[in-house]
């Protein structure tokens, strides 16, 4: 099974790394994204860090929706999606692989931005970037969880870019806020022992969405 | 038949019960006669939980035996919980503007509510937005058991983020928070507002039986060659 998860997530990342644009779109994206909250808010530095968590997870929800949009998106062409099921991979694997592709992909994104948006909102250039990081991976695992399967539900769908929001952040609004809540912690210094409740509610969502979305993954992709 | 019976005692039954509600259940001492929007209020929000919960129950059973009638209650479920969960919103805000002296605040349950009614419109339109068919019913029972189970995560993260709330009066632990006349109303307003989500229910399960059926008989049609 190992095997089977990493020949779907070499594949999908060698693609992703032949055709750059989908990284350059997504990258460029996040950038415009924290520039426009810049100019957005209040311009001094007190209320900046006061928005700052806000606008971190925003941009993360908005970007990653970029990567989520894509992800069976390849699959569209040449019909590769009715190939992989009818190839000996069991679902599950399949999904896990598309999950672990999304999460490199946004954690890849998460290393270039965090630099710049403690620059852009606090001056220390890499300040908590480890706490930072951190914490985006273990977001990025339950925002991948439930986007790669509402992904490959909305794939073949109309208005799938607008449809895929609309069904995703809802259910997102526990991972949103237990981000929020930790990075403020994160950045008055504390790290994680500030906020512990949260970190458990984060750590339980991820884990809940995760064995859910894997169980239930076999019914979207079905034939 | 049934149909008859559930549309006569549900108007029987409001009817009863809009009369008791003004007329005999007793003016409540803090807030007025505003209070007496509970009597829509709190039975919408339980309607709504078990509306949502049977579409709930019905996605696994369509995921489970792929028998199409679940699909039709599942939807039909969902359809009457989100229009009582909007009657919920509204009558809350229009409570909650002479009791806390706002129309809107981000209280646990408030924001829950809003939630849930945002994740099953959702669904709504996820059903808009495909052909009929199989595959329909298959993606919509799966966003409606995760929408369903997500429900609890988002009331605890969102109770722990802010709360003004009063808590839960009729399955509250302590005693004599509301009076037995009060309690007594309510019970009843449930029992008349059970009655029409039954006859909603069955009405609309009807409806969209028939309209499967000539949909199916449409697709079999002989293509029309000019």
């Amino acid at each position: 099974m190992l095997s089977e998860i990493w020949t779907i997530f070499i594949k999908d990342l060698r693609l992703d790394l032949r055709r750059m644009e989908n990284f350059f779109s997504m990258f460029f994206f996040s950038v415009i994204i924290l520039l426009v909250f810049a100019f957005a808010m209040p311009a001094d530095k007190d209320s900046h860090i006061i928005f700052a968590p806000g606008t971190f997870w925003v941009t993360f929800l908005l970007s990653g929706i970029l990567s989520l949009n894509k992800s069976f998106q390849l699959e569209k062409e040449n019909a590769c999606m009715e190939s992989l099921l009818i190839s000996p991979i069991s679902r599950g694997s399949i999904f896990l692989g598309k999950l672990f592709g999304n999460i490199i992909f946004i954690m890849i994104i998460q290393c270039l931005i965090i630099p710049l948006f403690s620059l852009f909102f606090y001056s220390g250039f890499l300040d908590h970037f480890f706490s930072l990081m951190l914490l985006s991976v273990i977001s990025a695992v339950g925002f991948s969880s439930l986007g790669t399967l509402l992904s490959g539900l909305t794939t073949d769908l109309r208005f799938k870019e607008i449809l895929l929001p609309i069904l995703l952040f809802p259910l997102l609004i526990p991972l949103l806020l237990a981000s929020v809540r930790i990075m403020q912690g994160i950045l008055i210094g504390e790290g994680f022992s500030g906020e512990l409740d949260w970190l458990k509610l984060l750590i339980g969502f991820d884990l809940i969405f995760l064995i859910i979305s894997y169980l239930i993954f076999d019914f979207v992709a079905e034939m | 038949m049934l149909n008859k019976i559930l549309g006569i005692a549900s108007i029987i039954s409001i009817a009863l019960v809009g009369y008791l509600v003004f007329f005999w259940a007793p003016i409540e001492s803090s807030m007025g006669i505003v209070q007496k929007i509970m009597y829509i209020h709190v039975p919408s929000i339980w309607l709504t939980f078990l509306a949502l919960f049977i579409a709930f129950l019905c996605s696994i059973g369509y995921l489970w035996k792929r028998a199409e009638i679940y699909d039709v209650v599942a939807l039909c479920m969902v359809e009457i919980g989100v229009i009582f969960c909007g009657i919920t919103l509204i009558t809350g805000s229009i409570w909650a503007k002479p009791t806390w002296n706002t129309y809107w605040t981000w209280d646990a349950r408030l924001t829950t509510t809003l939630i849930l009614f945002l994740i099953f419109v959702g669904y709504l339109l996820l059903r808009k937005f495909m052909d009929y068919g199989e595959q329909q019913a298959r993606f919509a029972a799966v966003v409606g058991i995760i929408g369903f189970l997500d429900v609890p995560l988002i009331h605890q993260s969102v109770t722990w983020w802010r709360t003004l709330h009063q808590p839960s009066t009729v399955f509250s632990t302590k005693k004599n928070v509301i009076d037995t006349p009060l309690l007594v109303m309510l019970l009843l307003s449930l029992l008349a507002f059970s009655f029409l989500l039954a006859f909603i229910a069955s009405k609309r399960i009807e409806l969209e039986l028939k309209s499967r059926k000539f949909q199916k008989q449409i697709a079999n049609l002989p293509q029309d060659h000019h």
